[in-house]
């Protein structure tokens, strides 16, 4: 009896460390480089701001937009969500749109890679082309810091927090992209992304600012 | 009872790293997948976009046409943008056999050389595929269906199959990722008109069929 007594005691205590180590583990924060002077960056505020449209599966528990917006509802779709975003210049202005399609990914592995959400984009420069990228982002991060405190513990945000979440699947931890149509057609590259978290809450995200840090290398084409 | 303990400890630690590691955290349900071996080589798919049911949001410019109607009301380009030829649609996709297996976006621009269109579909079981063409002229689907009898703010059903890629050259797959990673190909995109509502809401099916090969990774 005190062996059991004390097998079952130590496997309690055995795991709740395990689930300390998983949580401070450094293995699953992501470390993307940081952008470049010359990379092109482009900037989205969330929800409020440039978010045309948001839609996902999470029944109640995200808040879509605009109102009357289709869900995801269908199984094979509801690990699914979609973005539609203006993204702006510098100086503000309407830059480019991207449709942002993203699902968890398989690659999740909390021990070794952390929460992994895989992006695919379609972004387009109107007049000029669209091209394609492809962003895993670990969320482990965030997850810990936001969704577990404020969904989980009933605890307030305790943000701002900035993430740079990017983690790969290119080289370096860095997003993939390659050109699609007119003067992009002929391009790759990589990017990365930041997101400043200034208000989090039982709906999801409150206030975001999102920017996505784009390296553009070949030439540019003269026709799509 | 000092051993049972740090066996305890060394079984429940190891256990939950165990778990973390090895336990599919992510599953998205997947439906057999409806491809055909091509004659010359490739894999053939279907995907199918049933309208107005599989639309989720689109919004244009309105010299764009009928399809630039922003839907739903609330989800228009923002003012800023003026009259820069732009259209993006967004729709849940189907298999040859039309359950819904993901989620697609379609943009269109009028580049300096010439128009252009490009397709990202998301498959979350399987990935996600890029396609990529010399894009349709503004209003196509517009003027086919003028040349079909259809009158502005009145109700038309028929039959009007309009190719967006593919009639004289077919769109190109650029590329993907996970099970669509490392294929190129081509495709055809024929939106399959049967009707048109007052308000403009178009009825009928856009496919896209699909030939993929093997080519060198994205």
């Amino acid at each position: 009896m005190k062996l059991t007594t004390g097998f079952v005691l130590g496997l309690l205590l055995g795991a709740a460390g395990g689930v300390a180590a998983l949580y401070y583990n450094p293995l699953t924060e992501p470390d993307p480089p940081p952008p470049g002077d010359t990379d092109w960056a482009l900037t989205y505020r969330f929800p409020k701001g440039d978010a045309i449209a948001f839609t996902h599966g999470a029944h109640g528990r995200l808040a879509a937009h605009p109102p009357g917006i289709e869900e995801l509802w269908e199984s094979t779709i509801g690990g699914a969500a979609l973005a539609v975003l203006t993204l702006r210049d510098a100086a503000g202005a309407p830059a480019a749109f991207a449709s942002r399609l993203g699902a968890g990914s398989p690659r999740t592995d909390l021990l070794l890679e952390g929460a992994v959400w895989s992006d695919s984009w379609l972004l387009t420069v109107p007049g000029e082309g669209s091209l394609f990228v492809r962003a895993d982002s670990n969320l482990w991060p965030f997850l810990k810091e936001g969704v577990v405190p404020v969904w989980y513990l009933q605890r307030p945000w305790q943000g701002p927090a900035e993430y740079r979440p990017t983690a790969g699947p290119g080289t370096g931890d860095r997003a993939v992209v390659v050109g699609a149509t007119g003067r992009f057609a002929a391009l790759e590259g990589s990017a990365v992304e930041h997101y400043r978290l200034e208000r989090f809450g039982t709906a999801g995200a409150e206030a975001l600012t999102g920017e996505i840090f784009l390296r553009l290398e070949g030439q540019v084409a003269a026709a799509p | 009872m000092k051993a049972a303990l740090l066996l305890g400890i060394l079984v429940g630690f190891a256990g939950v790293l165990a778990g973390a590691h090895l336990y599919p955290w992510v599953d998205h349900p997947r439906l057999p997948s409806r491809t055909s071996v091509v004659a010359n080589g490739g894999r053939a798919e279907t995907f199918l976009i049933h309208l107005p049911a599989d639309r989720i949001q689109s919004a244009g410019a309105a010299a764009v046409g009928l399809r630039a109607t922003a839907y739903p009301a609330g989800a228009e380009l923002p003012p800023e943008l003026g009259d820069a030829a732009f259209l993006a649609e967004h729709f849940k996709i189907r298999d040859a056999d039309g359950q819904v297996i993901g989620i697609a976006a379609r943009h269109w621009t009028e580049a300096d050389g010439g128009p252009a269109a490009a397709w990202t579909l998301l498959i979350p079981s399987r990935g996600a595929l890029f396609l990529a063409a010399s894009g349709e002229a503004a209003r196509r689907v517009d003027t086919a269906l003028e040349r079909a009898g259809q009158r502005a703010g009145q109700q038309w059903s028929g039959q009007l199959d309009v190719e967006l890629a593919g009639a004289e050259v077919p769109g190109r797959i650029v590329g993907g990722s996970e099970e669509f990673a490392r294929l190129g190909g081509t495709y055809r995109e024929t939106w399959k008109i049967t009707g048109v509502s007052p308000s403009g809401e178009l009825r009928g099916t856009i496919a896209l069929d699909t030939i993929t090969a093997r080519s060198a990774p994205l």
